[in-house]
């Protein structure tokens, strides 16, 4: 089979073009250490979240030194808790699961954003700056009022959410849903 | 599959003789309609039902448009979603498949230069498809009245569980069956073809159709297996509920490939219909078959890409999904070479001098020529934003974000849509002996559809990465602002609704046009030819025309990329999911929420101005 | 590779198809290709691995 020699060129570039795309996302899960939402969590049970002690009383939780943990509950058509109040400067994973419908949770302008599938629970982990606030919300058409399920996230200084959450970090439940 | 018994009927009815061997050669004194008059008012009849698809679907997009803008919201945002689900159903299911079925059958036909085997099999496949999608559609139609309790607000995905209307589902499956119908009335008639020419190459347009179908066949399997034992059952309550990461995977297992279904017919007019209209001729037919293989190799076995960022589905079966899609970009680049090479001997001949001054001499004034040069250019653009949708671990930035949504407004709102309404001006005179009623309407028409495109998809991508989402009626929230790169939301949103609109006009002026030729009376001397390629079939290996073997291959790849993911999917959640209710669209709970909506965002209003956060709604 | 110097004329080309080099074609994708790539590398390198809240688990 006869191929034009600038139609060989072209393909050799093509495949060239190829080997750069997988590269580059390559060197993004390698250098600066993208992950992906996966399957790292067993499954739960849309219907029974109150029997799941992460999901009973969606909430920001220490886990370490410096480390935390949020419990988000995706819903028609919010968010729990609202708002998400994260330590300045810290690693925060989030584990976000659905109690009905599919939903997207995306943090407004940044790259934490995962799909939010009933029966399974995605997690992301992410490091946090100073003190801010970003806007949540869902991007997965989730039902007839879907254009209103927004949430938000208030990074605060440290101190500051050593205050406000010290009820809830401890576990008895003060700073959960009502 | 034989077609013995039906070959001697087909001949009568399209009262031609079989050919005398000559295979793929149109002669030059006849248009399609002269020869084969029984197909030609199939492919009529086909093109009239993606035209009627098409205006109901554009209508939607204009109101969309406008309404998730904040230019004009006539509707609730409520009834936004119906015209979402039906914009997408009616444009790219509707619109684009009864296009493609009607140009598959022209170029079989016609390459084969031989009547379908039985007429009345294809009235009855084009009756499948008709009557499915009208059910389907109805179902959506019925979302804006509360009268009946019948609707299906859960957009082309119709992710569980959101749960749709039985009829919906119903209505998609016999769709379904029909074009499957279609692929087996062109595989019969090419066998009949193959015991009266044992010795010939498949002709280029026929061999395109076949592995196209094929590739058809092995997409859709996961569908049917979606619709068929998990959602339609779970609709009419005969199952309690559904593996939600199931039949999203399975929908996507068919949502890949459908792309590229309705991508081939555009790059079968590219690759057949464009370099003679330029003058020119196709640079290598051996290319093209190879790059129809590598389509139907490649294209099933990366619909994970689609998920990336779904949890349940482990890290590496997304990174070998992305080495696969990656893969696949190879065959489109291979198509932007030949086709424009194709295109440049017509102009090289023409006389056109020069390393870009050659471009001056081509007919520019051809809105066939015009529309599909400029939906190739932006299906390059398109090409980039591909590479991004494809590059797993960038998705956290465009994921659902409106990037998407402008992505595939390039690639099937404009390299597809395009295409075909520029095909439509050379094909519509072949298939019914009617000139068109105005070329200029035509070109103007063409070059609109750019301009509006190129407007509203660049915005979108713009949107996009500010994380403006998609699928949303009012994209605006009381809790934050988006960043200000790009000129800024507001100014962007105005660009999509200027671009939207331009394309409406655009819609109306082919619509127009199409109706207004149908008024012009039959006439001669419209046949046109298609010119040979430069370097034909007989430099292609013969491997290439074997269908059977390649088929086998994309099962296997298919077989490989699947499998364990869909095993490790039912090991976590089950056949039937870890458990969660059904959703349905439908009944009074949506007139509840039409009238809550409103009041959630009164409720809201001074928080915004306040600048202070509301608790959990409801 | 055909004519190596100056213009392949229209008649030459309708004599030899076969002959014809498509350097537009090739000049054309050159430029496509160099703005794909700098595309890329802005989009990925800049607006990707430049923005808030990396995901790092």
């Amino acid at each position: 089979m006869h191929v034009h020699s600038y139609e060989k060129i072209w393909l050799a570039l093509g495949l060239g073009l190829i080997l750069l795309l997988i590269g580059s996302v390559t060197y993004g899960a390698v250098g600066p250490g993208v992950s992906m939402v996966a399957a790292d969590q067993p499954t739960v049970d849309p219907t029974a979240l109150d029997e799941d002690d992460r999901f009973a009383e969606p909430r920001v939780e220490q886990v370490g030194e410096n480390e935390y943990e949020a419990y988000v509950v995706a819903f028609q058509f919010g968010f729990e808790p609202d708002p998400i109040v994260l330590p300045a400067n810290s690693t925060v994973t989030f584990m976000v699961t659905s109690r009905d419908v599919t939903h997207g949770f995306e943090v407004v302008g940044t790259n934490a954003n995962t799909m939010v599938i009933p029966g399974e629970v995605s997690t992301l982990t992410v490091e946090t700056g100073g003190p801010t606030e970003y806007g949540v919300i869902c991007n997965e058409y989730c039902g007839a009022a879907h254009h209103g399920m927004e949430g938000s996230i208030e990074v605060v200084p440290q101190e500051e959410f050593e205050e406000s959450a010290g009820g809830s970090s401890d576990g008895d439940g003060s700073g959960g849903d009502q | 599959m034989t077609a013995t018994a039906d070959a001697p009927a087909a001949t009568a009815d399209d009262g031609t003789a079989p050919d005398d061997g000559t295979g793929g050669s149109e002669p030059g004194t006849e248009t399609f309609y002269d020869r084969f008059p029984e197909a030609a008012r199939i492919v009529r009849a086909t093109f009239l039902g993606a035209f009627l698809a098409f205006a109901v679907g554009t209508t939607f997009g204009i109101i969309q448009t406008l309404h998730r803008t904040g230019i004009a919201r006539p509707f609730s945002s409520v009834d936004y979603y119906t015209f979402l689900t039906a914009h997408g159903v009616f444009l790219v299911l509707s619109f684009t498949i009864f296009f493609l079925v009607g140009v598959f059958t022209w170029a079989l036909v016609r390459s084969l230069d031989r009547p379908l085997v039985n007429t009345r099999f294809s009235w009855a496949w084009y009756g499948l498809m008709a009557t499915g999608m009208t059910l389907t559609g109805l179902t959506i139609l019925a979302g804006f009245t509360s009268a009946v309790d019948v609707s299906a607000d859960v957009l082309f995905t119709f992710y569980a569980p959101l749960q749709a209307h039985p009829l919906f589902y119903g209505g998609l499956a016999v769709f379904l069956v029909g074009t499957w119908l279609a692929g087996l009335d062109w595989w019969r008639t090419f066998l009949a073809w193959r015991r009266e020419h044992p010795d010939e190459r498949i002709p280029l347009q026929a061999f395109m159709v076949l592995t196209t179908t094929i590739m058809w066949y092995v997409a859709t399997s996961a569908l049917a297996i979606s619709v068929l034992f998990f959602l339609l059952p779970w609709s009419l309550g005969l199952i309690e509920t559904v593996n939600p990461t199931l039949t999203r995977t399975l929908f996507w297992f068919f949502g890949h490939p459908v792309v590229y279904f309705w991508l081939m017919p555009a790059y079968l007019l590219w690759y057949t219909v464009l370099p003679s209209i330029a003058g020119g001729r196709l640079f290598s037919d051996p290319l093209a078959r190879v790059v129809f293989v590598l389509f139907l190799l490649l294209s099933t076995p990366v619909g994970i890409h689609h998920q990336y960022l779904d949890p349940g589905i482990a890290e590496g079966f997304k990174f070998v999904a992305m080495t696969n899609t990656m893969f696949l970009l190879l065959p489109s680049l291979l198509t932007a070479f030949t086709v424009v090479a194709s295109v440049e001997y017509g102009a090289r001949v023409r006389g056109g001098t020069g390393l870009f001054g050659w471009l001056r001499t081509l007919p520019w004034r051809d809105p066939a020529f015009t529309g599909m040069m400029l939906a190739g250019l932006m299906f390059a653009a398109g090409g980039f934003s591909g590479m991004v949708n494809a590059g797993m671990n960038i998705n956290y930035l465009i994921h659902n974000t409106i990037w998407v949504t402008g992505h595939f407004h390039l690639t099937v709102g404009t390299a597809v849509a395009l295409t075909f309404m520029a095909a439509t001006y050379w094909l519509w005179p072949q298939i019914t002996n009617k000139p068109i009623y105005s070329r200029q309407i035509g070109l103007a028409q063409v070059v609109l559809w750019f301009a509006g495109m190129a407007l509203m998809s660049n915005a979108m991508h713009a949107q996009g990465l500010l994380g403006v989402p998609r699928r949303t009626a009012e994209p605006t929230y009381s809790g934050f602002e988006y960043g200000s790169a790009f000129g800024g939301y507001g100014e962007l949103n105005l660009q999509v609704a200027i671009g939207g609109t331009i394309l409406f006009a655009s819609a109306v002026l082919f619509l127009s046009n199409v109706v207004l030729t149908m008024g012009n009376s039959r006439t001669d001397g419209l046949a046109e030819t298609l010119a040979e390629p430069i370097s034909g079939s007989e430099d292609a290996p013969l491997v290439l025309d074997n269908i059977r073997l390649w088929g086998g291959i994309a099962v296997l790849l298919v077989l490989l990329a699947y499998a364990l993911p869909i095993v490790a999917i039912v090991q976590r959640g089950g056949l039937f999911g870890p458990g969660g209710e059904a959703y349905p669209m439908v009944l009074d709970a949506l007139a509840i929420l039409a009238e809550q909506a409103p009041d959630v965002l009164v409720e809201r209003m001074p928080d915004v101005l306040g600048g202070g956060w509301a608790g959990g709604w409801p | 590779m055909g004519t190596t110097d100056g213009e392949q004329t229209a008649a030459g080309l309708l004599e030899d198809p076969k002959s014809f080099d498509p350097k537009g074609t090739l000049a054309l994708i050159l430029v496509y290709f160099c703005i794909l790539v700098t595309m890329w590398v802005y989009i990925y390198f800049v607006e990707f691995l430049g923005n808030d809240l990396i995901v790092v688990g």
